[in-house]
């Protein structure tokens, strides 16, 4: 498969996920780890740096990882087009859903799909995290960090972009 | 204040450059806690909405697929100037921060190979995913009374983590179950 038609593939897929992806993007990165790495186009390691370089830069990280992939398969035009899959058509449904959004107010039906919704939301971002942390586990070492990054979230009102800083240093000085 | 700004019918329109950087800066300003920074230069710097508006908007954009924050930006844009105010919104969002993350990021990444910035990725993206774990977890806790909504939790994560199932398939078994489930749950609760 030659470089266009394997963005290509990606970029559709992208787009189909980006549509499907109730709750954020960072639900749908199991599915693009599976897929990107099962076609050969990443490692493990490399996916995992897409997404430790995309969760320091300020924007929207999702859509940068997504074009770190696409980058990879297909150069810039590769990036392009991955970060058009990722936002596009999205950006298409919220677009419509704004508009018939007082149509569907106060709809009983609405709060119940919301309720349904929300737990699968909830468990897909987990997973999203426990398969980045899976991709990241070196040793023992990127476990436990994994695991303090969890509870200095749930434990305390630090800045995330501290405890991103801590991991790095950690890691910069040689103890993973 | 001389003016203020509103979409209905006040003849002012908002000039689609305020729109692009007033995103902009959402985006800039947003590590990690985008929602934060769209309400602060959304209701309370440019008044573009208020808190009731942006609080259902911010529901709408949960409901739907997609980056949450993408969402708001589109509605914001929408509801000042129609589709064209969407796009230049988006466009602000998105466009300087992609470019300028884009052309670093590669940089870093040809030389992850070296070994100190190697370490570095290493301890960067095992925390961040413990963020990403810590999120979900945060955002489980008002659930936690709810016997089904755990289990459909559970089974949305085991069907991700564990199965080589694409999204799609784990998606389409478990929603409409789970909102049955939930339908069934309210109409109880009546």
């Amino acid at each position: 498969m030659n470089n266009s038609s394997a963005s290509l593939v990606l970029a559709v897929h992208l787009a189909v996920l980006s549509s499907i992806s109730f709750g954020g993007f960072p639900t749908v990165l199991p599915d693009v780890h599976n897929f990107a790495v099962a076609k050969g186009w990443v490692t493990d390691e490399e996916f995992a740096n897409f997404f430790a370089v995309s969760q320091v830069m300020p924007g929207p990280n999702m859509i940068l990882m997504m074009s770190f992939v696409g980058l990879k398969v297909g150069g810039i035009p590769g990036a392009v087009a991955s970060a058009l899959a990722t936002f596009g058509p999205a950006c298409a449904m919220y677009y419509l859903s704004y508009r018939l959004w007082d149509r569907f107010r106060d709809m009983p039906w609405q709060r119940i799909v919301r309720r349904g919704l929300a737990p699968l939301t909830i468990g897909l971002v987990i997973a999203g995290g426990y398969v980045m942390a899976r991709s990241a586990a070196v040793g023992w070492q990127s476990v436990a960090i994994t695991a303090a990054a969890v509870a200095l979230m749930l434990g305390t009102r630090l800045h995330p972009l501290w405890i991103l800083t801590a991991g790095g240093v950690l890691g910069g000085l040689g103890l993973l | 204040m001389l003016h203020r700004p509103e979409s209905s019918g006040s003849g002012y329109r908002v000039p689609l450059s305020a729109l692009f950087i007033g995103f902009l800066k959402v985006s800039l300003c947003g590590f990690g806690g985008g929602l934060v920074w769209a309400r602060r230069v959304v209701v309370e710097q440019r008044q573009w909405m208020d808190e009731q508006e942006f609080a259902e908007t911010l529901t709408l954009c949960q409901l739907m697929p997609g980056p949450n924050i993408v969402g708001i930006t589109v509605c914001v844009g929408a509801k000042l100037r129609g589709a064209i105010g969407a796009v230049s919104a988006v466009a602000g969002f998105i466009l300087p921060p992609w470019t300028i993350g884009l052309a670093i990021g590669s940089v870093v990444l040809q030389y992850a190979e070296i070994a100190v910035l190697r370490n570095v990725l290493g301890g960067l993206s095992a925390s961040a995913a413990g963020l990403l774990i810590g999120t979900g977890l945060r955002l489980l806790a008002p659930h936690r009374s709810r016997r089904t909504a755990l289990l459909f939790a559970g089974l949305a994560f085991a069907g991700m983590a564990f199965t080589r199932l694409p999204l799609t398939m784990v998606l389409l078994a478990l929603a409409p179950i789970s909102i049955a489930v939930a339908g069934i749950e309210s109409a109880r609760a009546r």
